[in-house]
């Protein structure tokens, strides 16, 4: 047995596909209980009985499409409208822009290479530092990362069984204060520049609005629909997705309807990936519940730590490790499964617990061997990667102090949830 | 070399078949959903139906997402290593890994193929009354063809080691 796991996590470093591996495991597992194979297949069709996951392709899709119109763009002019004045406006713009795209668009990447495209030249342009300009956009590449209606979310509460409302609400601090923290981090280095991008004006404001007007009531409707009640998440991801491939294609035209096939597919083949995992890692998960694999590591760990505070301490090391090795939809579906239960032992609440673990693998897009933000950042700006490693590394450490926060106010991300 | 153009063909027509696929189903999700919010909120009504179809559909763009991502070889994997060792060692290691990917993959589709005879012995239904085994047949046909793709993606890899051009990149 455990020349097997040994064996299959050398697969896994080599480059196996993740999903390849973990039903590896799930098999070997279930062998050796004497369980009948087939099983895999009646564990792989329950991902058609998990409530929610339509959200999933829909608002992938969704967000693949509006990073291929010019929406991007008109949410770089309107957060210039309204945040540039202040000093250091275009930094702040560059936070903000990117955590609000990276929300609706779920953190794949895609933020750097719709908005870094805009932000990097115009960053120089307005005399910021390289190094800087390129950490910021590595960064602020997978920021909004906690706020609705961000895949990872969606995923940890479909797999963790946990509200997904509630982790909508649950990430709104946490969310802002690492917006807050990198924003003042950015504000303070370029203290000597304390530049306005511009000087407030009501009429851009008005005609960026106006720009943005078929798009400015999606944030509404979705978050409005959901903290509501009034619609499911899926549901709002219907709605979502039609509505973009209305203004889009339809109205605005800035997508030709020949090009439609080809989005829906490089969307849905981002969703085949993740979706595929998310079935294997049920087998695993059913096979590891059957072995009462999780009772034995709470037993091991509680023999270990006993206070709640030294478990979270254990706990934010492993996910920050983790989230170096491992890509966040990949650790949701695997790890959650089994933290979940040893966290509820030590009294963390289901909710903060997710906030946290998504935090903490926000960093993982940063840090190496495999961050992701670091070699799209490295491809799209064409710069050595150990340079971006290192332009990123001041951002890096912020993000982490406020991932150490999160983990130890829980109340930052429980105070909208009434209890 | 007719082989080669007839499996040229294929590929083809394998691509233009998923991307259809993918097309109309993600098209079909989004009335299906929209229309259910319609009938629910304008009549007070809805299919009963609907809700399982839209569930059933996730499963078959996941499958059908998986053989495209297979196709382009999209699947996430660790990827830690080719940005460190020299370009042989990769591709010798993507050879075995994709057959190591084929061989269970396939084993998954023997298994699902299993279960799908135990659906119909069983006469399993989902969608009120339309056999369960049409709904799950997706299964070990995106499985088989999800190994398929990893042998023919560790062949390439063999013959780019054998003549010295460099790993398949990921995208």
């Amino acid at each position: 047995m455990i020349l097997f796991s040994l064996l299959l996590a050398l697969l896994a470093i080599l480059g196996a596909p993740l999903f390849a591996v973990i039903a590896a495991s799930a098999m070997i597992g279930f062998h050796s209980q004497e369980s009948d194979l087939m099983i895999m297949a009646i564990e792989i069709q329950s991902i058609a009985s998990m409530p929610f996951l339509a959200a999933i392709p829909l608002f992938t899709f969704a967000g693949y499409l509006l990073s291929e119109s010019n929406a991007p763009k008109r949410l770089v002019r309107l957060t210039g409208a309204l945040l540039g004045w202040m000093p250091g406006g275009l930094s702040l713009v560059c936070l903000a822009a990117c955590a609000f795209f990276t929300a609706f668009t779920g953190a794949s990447g895609v933020t750097i290479i719709a908005l870094g495209a805009i932000l990097y030249p115009a960053l120089k342009q307005d005399g910021y530092g390289d190094k800087f300009n390129l950490g910021l956009v590595t960064s602020a590449g997978s920021l909004g990362l906690l706020f609705a209606p961000s895949l990872p979310l969606i995923l940890y509460g479909v797999v963790a069984e946990v509200s997904i409302e509630d982790l909508f609400l649950a990430g709104i601090l946490p969310g802002l204060l690492m917006l807050i923290m990198l924003s003042a981090y950015s504000l303070w280095i370029n203290r000597a520049i304390r530049k306005p991008l511009s000087s407030f004006s009501v009429r851009e404001v008005g005609a960026a609005l106006r720009e943005s007007l078929w798009e400015l009531p999606l944030p509404v409707v979705v978050l409005g629909g959901i903290y509501s009640g009034f619609f499911a998440v899926s549901e709002a991801a219907a709605i979502t997705a039609l509505y973009v491939v209305i203004v889009e294609v339809l109205i605005l035209r800035e997508i030709p309807l020949r090009e439609l096939p080809r989005i829906m597919r490089s969307s849905m083949v981002l969703v085949g990936g993740i979706l595929i995992i998310l079935a294997v890692s049920v087998a695993s998960t059913s096979y590891m519940i059957d072995a009462d694999i999780p009772q034995q590591l709470f037993e091991i760990v509680a023999e270990l730590v006993s206070s709640q505070t030294t478990f979270l301490i254990l706990l934010l090391i492993f996910l920050l490790i983790l989230g170096a090795i491992l890509d966040i939809f990949s650790a949701i579906v695997l790890v959650v499964p089994l933290i979940l239960p040893i966290a509820a032992g030590y009294g963390i609440n289901e909710v903060h617990l997710g906030i946290v673990f998504l935090a903490a693998m926000q960093l993982g897009y940063l840090t190496p061997p495999v961050g992701l933000n670091l070699f799209i950042a490295s491809y799209r700006f064409e710069k050595p990667i150990m340079h971006v490693y290192s332009a990123t590394f001041p951002f890096l450490i912020i993000l982490m102090l406020s991932v150490i926060l999160i983990t130890f106010l829980p109340q930052l991300s429980l105070v909208f949830l009434g209890g | 070399m007719a082989i080669r153009k007839v499996l040229e063909r294929l590929e083809k027509a394998g691509t233009a078949l998923e991307t259809f696929m993918l097309v109309s189903m993600l098209t079909a999700m989004m009335v299906l959903a929209v229309g259910q919010i319609v009938m629910r909120e304008g009549f007070g009504t809805g299919f009963g139906w609907a809700d399982e179809l839209v569930r059933l559909m996730v499963l078959w763009l996941a499958m059908v997402g998986s053989i495209a991502a297979s196709r382009e070889n999209r699947h996430i994997r660790i990827d830690a290593l080719s940005h460190i060792l020299p370009d042989w060692a990769v591709n010798t290691f993507r050879v075995l890994v994709d057959l190591f990917a084929a061989a269970v993959c396939a084993v998954i589709a023997v298994q699902a193929w299993r279960y799908l005879q135990v659906e119909i012995e069983y006469e399993d239904t989902v969608l009120v009354d339309t056999p369960a085994w049409i709904a799950h047949s997706i299964m070990p046909v995106a499985f088989a063809l999800i190994a398929y793709r990893f042998v023919i993606s560790s062949c390439k890899q063999a013959s780019n080691g054998l003549f010295n051009r460099e790993p398949e990149a990921e995208v």
